[in-house]
């Protein structure tokens, strides 16, 4: 029933890569055919990244040979895979911000009329593609105002106006939110039927079984095994993954909250938030859900000081009023950001550095840092998460993306945290690791820290949460406990479809 | 639960690979090649003499180029250093000779007004959140205008205690400045303060990502007015430096102390985009200065070439640093 019979589109066979210090990957095999989605799944770090940009030009390999129907070829750059029908959609996307969807659909391929540039064919071709994708905004939309899935969608437009034939895509779901994904698996689905192979890299296993074909599994940058999926269950692709059985991915929370953390009262921040009350006590996991765009992350930015704000805030009873990060700090809270690139890491510089860089005080005596008690704080997280690097010393801009997450978890793990904000904590983190993550969060709560957690995946809120917010425009329109919460109740509050205002009053 | 950290391999450890281990590997080895080829064109070079004659050639670029660094570190540039040292230097000797100040309490207060400038630089680019080049730019013209106004004649007959830094001391005949011992504290201290204190980290952390820094709790506006102002006593110091080794306060000094500065820094593998660098690295990048100028000098090259092959240097150093940080 599964597509691994179609014509051999691309092969890589015994691909291996080192980096200083770093052996990536070592006699990798690939296999791609026209109209399949190829799903590559591995813990982090275990080489899928890399395997895919020596595909897209943006690495070349040190071992090994590719194919194309058969036919070795080189694939020295950017330019190459181009010529051999490949696109990639990293997950940090390449559109230019200033520019119109039409503009950057044909961007660096701009056709000419004379000597100008022929924007009636741009427009109308730009049309067509996006029409094709089911798509409805307008071609003259400049990128910036478009929402990440809108812009992903742009990144695939994109890819369709050159003569694609591989489409490469590097963790596409992990920035969506639940109500985007039907587009995105959508998308895909048509893509392939219209022969274009796919490669699809994920952490979300539900995924794996509703769209892939054939799977391959890396592991420590060795190649494990590929199987179609109709011979696979969920737990062995796990247990080939990360080399054990995985009974549950979220622990069993017994929640006995305690005394008042936080207490949010009329919280409003221009447009963004308006009137949002709750509180959290110790022990407790409250999870916000909602989808982009909802106003959970401006609330947390504000709760901790990172942006200006109006209404009331105490902690512990006693009043609070954040200034700036540095206050929100000082007072125990804590704020793990959904952007780990952009807002969380300090990406050029090394891994002790990015996990002691909120607690020097504690590691400091006499205003000097104890650089041997550091060099202990930073091992011991480096096992307790599994961190993959090859040491403290390592810059973290060349560590994959999930064990750059851990890094972010590990430095507010590291100072002792009584309020602990996670807004998208799991993003891009592999499913062994998850659960470990999980149980950290729930080990947490015992130790009475209280835990505000968003996100956008609902098995994740639902499998976590003692309490549900879900916001809309700004604002909290429903508390769920978690007996009442279903994905089906969750969703319909967060977009306020017909049926969510129905159950409201059921 | 084993920890899976990557194998570490010891093959293909080409030559940037070596550079990316270590920043200041590079420069390092650029210095001793200079060297031994400054040494097997003259006799004279590898002299103890011309040795400390080098080291004093650099000695006011070195100090300039500390703070100079770290302000690159947190990814500004500082133009105005070059001026501010000038005018230290001008005030320190003219209240001296001219006002009669006590020579200890002149030099106080010429480092006072350095300072000032420093601080006057922090509050511009965390105020009203100017770029460092203009506002570095406004306060070197600044700088520059207030010396022309205090004096446009060189000030001489300084007294002795504001010379002292220019007397020696000899290790095995060789006569060595208290300067340049001062100098070589100097950078002890800055590689102490960026490696093992909270304010060194801030100063890294900035510059690599200053939102990122903020959201992780550190006062960014407070670590560039700090930096700024810190570079200033830098400057300052630099102005002493200059006095005891010329004897006069001149007020045409310091006109290309800024972008000497930066070739020293550069030099040195300081990356001008900040968050990434070594303090080491600066003082060999001051050195390769010095030996070159010194080297080409004994050789017989004139003046303009020796600019000349700085300027190619500096790009040299630059792409190096650009090409072995590329593709990530
Ligand atoms: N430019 C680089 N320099 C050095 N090491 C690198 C570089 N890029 C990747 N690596 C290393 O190669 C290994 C594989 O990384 P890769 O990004 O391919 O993992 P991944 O499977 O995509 O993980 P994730 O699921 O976390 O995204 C990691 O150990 C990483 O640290
Ligand atoms: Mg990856």
């Amino acid at each position: 029933m599964s597509q691994s019979t179609g014509k051999v589109l691309f092969e890589m066979k015994g691909i291996g890569k080192t980096f200083p210090g770093v052996k990536a990957l070592e006699g990798v095999n690939l296999t791609v055919r026209e109209g399949q989605v190829h799903a590559l799944l591995g813990e982090n770090g275990a080489g899928k990244s890399t395997l895919i940009k020596i595909l897209s030009g943006a690495y070349t390999k040190d071992e090994g040979q590719i194919f194309l129907e058969g036919k070795p070829v080189e694939i020295r750059n950017p330019q190459d895979a181009e010529a051999f029908g490949i696109s990639t959609i990293y997950q940090e996307f390449n559109l230019a911000r200033n520019l119109t969807v039409a503009e950057n659909i044909f961007l660096g391929h701009l056709p000419r009329k004379g000597l100008s540039i022929d924007w009636a064919h741009v427009k109308q071709r730009s049309r067509e593609i996006l029409d094709m994708l089911g798509v409805t905004f307008s071609v003259d939309t400049p990128t910036s105002s478009l929402s990440v899935a809108e812009q992903q969608l742009v990144e695939i437009a994109k890819s369709l106006n050159r003569k694609t034939r591989l489409l490469i895509m590097d963790e596409p779901s992990a920035v969506l939110s639940e109500k985007d994904l039907e587009k995105l698996y959508e998308v895909v689905r048509s893509l392939q039927a219209r022969g274009i192979g796919i490669i699809y890299i994920t952490h979300r296993m539900k995924e794996i079984f509703l769209l892939a074909d054939e799977v391959t599994v890396l592991k420590d940058g060795r190649y494990v095994d590929t199987r179609s999926i109709a011979n696979v269950t969920m737990d062995e692709l796990v247990k080939l993954m990360i080399g054990r059985e995985l009974k549950d991915v979220y622990p069993k929370r017994d929640p006995a909250p305690g005394d008042m953390l936080l207490e949010v009262k009329n919280v409003s921040r221009s447009k963004l938030v308006h009137d949002v009350s709750f509180n959290l006590r110790a022990g407790e996991i409250v999870g916000f859900a909602g989808i982009t765009g909802s106003g959970r992350t401006e609330l947390v930015r504000s709760i901790f000081g990172a942006d200006p704000y109006s209404g009331e805030m105490r902690i512990a009873g006693k009043p609070y009023k954040p200034h700036s990060p540095a206050d929100a700090i000082k007072h125990g809270i804590a704020l793990v950001t959904e952007d780990r690139k952009a807002q969380g890491l300090l990406l050029k510089l090394n891994v002790t550095i990015n996990t002691t860089i909120s607690g020097l005080k504690q590691l400091s005596r006499y205003g000097v840092i104890q650089l041997a008690k550091e060099l202990v704080l930073v091992k011991k997280f480096i096992q307790e998460l599994r961190i993959k690097t090859p040491g403290p010393e390592f810059i973290v801009v060349n560590m994959s993306g999930g064990n750059q997450q851990k890094v972010v978890l590990a430095r507010w793990l590291s100072i002792g945290t009584r309020i602990f904000i996670m807004d998208e904590p799991t993003r891009g983190i592999d499913i062994g690791s998850k659960s470990e993550i999980y149980q950290i969060m729930d080990d947490l709560t015992k130790q009475g820290v209280g835990i505000i957690m968003i996100s956008s995946e609902l098995p994740e809120v639902l499998g976590m949460s003692d309490r549900i917010m879900v916001m809309r425009e700004g604002t909290i329109v429903k508390e769920l406990s978690r007996a009442e919460a279903s994905e089906e109740t969750v969703m319909n509050y967060a977009v306020g479809s017909q049926s969510g205002a129905n159950l409201a009053h059921a | 639960m084993s920890a899976v950290v990557s194998k570490v391999t010891k093959r293909r450890s080409g030559v940037l690979d070596i550079l990316r281990g270590s920043p200041i590997m590079g420069p390092f080895l650029a210095l001793i090649a200079a060297s031994i080829f400054f040494a097997t064109q003259s006799d004279k070079f590898l002299t103890g003499a011309n040795l400390s004659l080098i080291i004093q050639q650099v000695i006011v670029v070195g100090a300039l180029a500390i703070g100079q660094t770290l302000v690159i570190l947190t990814g500004g540039i500082d133009l105005s250093n070059g001026m501010i040292m000038a005018l230290s230097s001008v005030l320190m000797t003219g209240f001296a000779v001219t006002s009669g100040l006590n020579p200890i309490l002149a030099i106080l207060a010429g480092l006072l007004v350095g300072i000032i400038f420093g601080v006057l630089n922090g509050a511009l680019i965390t105020s009203i959140g100017l770029p460092p080049f203009i506002v570095t730019l406004g306060t070197f013209n600044i700088a520059y205008a207030l010396v022309r106004i205090y004096t446009t004649s060189t000030i001489t007959n300084l007294p002795p205690a504001q010379l002292f830094l220019g007397n020696t001391f000899s290790i095995g005949g060789t006569e060595i400045t208290y300067g340049s011992v001062l100098l070589l504290i100097l950078y002890a201290i800055t590689w102490y303060v960026l490696r093992s204190t909270p304010a060194g980290r801030a100063v890294y952390a900035v510059g690599d990502n200053p939102e990122a820094a903020r959201l992780a709790g550190i006062n960014t506006k407070r670590v560039l007015t700090g930096v700024y102002t810190v570079a200033a006593i830098t400057y300052g110091i630099a102005g002493l430096l200059l006095v005891s080794r010329t004897g006069v306060g001149d007020p045409q000094a310091g006109q290309t102390g800024n972008l000497d500065s930066i070739t020293a820094v550069v030099l040195g593998g300081t990356s001008l985009l900040g968050g990434r660098g070594q303090i080491l690295g600066t003082l060999i990048g001051a050195l390769i200065v010095g030996v070159f100028r010194n080297g080409l000098q004994l050789m017989g090259v004139g003046s303009i070439y020796q600019v000349l092959i700085t300027g190619i240097l500096v790009i040299v150093a630059v792409s190096i640093d650009y090409l072995s940080h590329r593709g990530k």
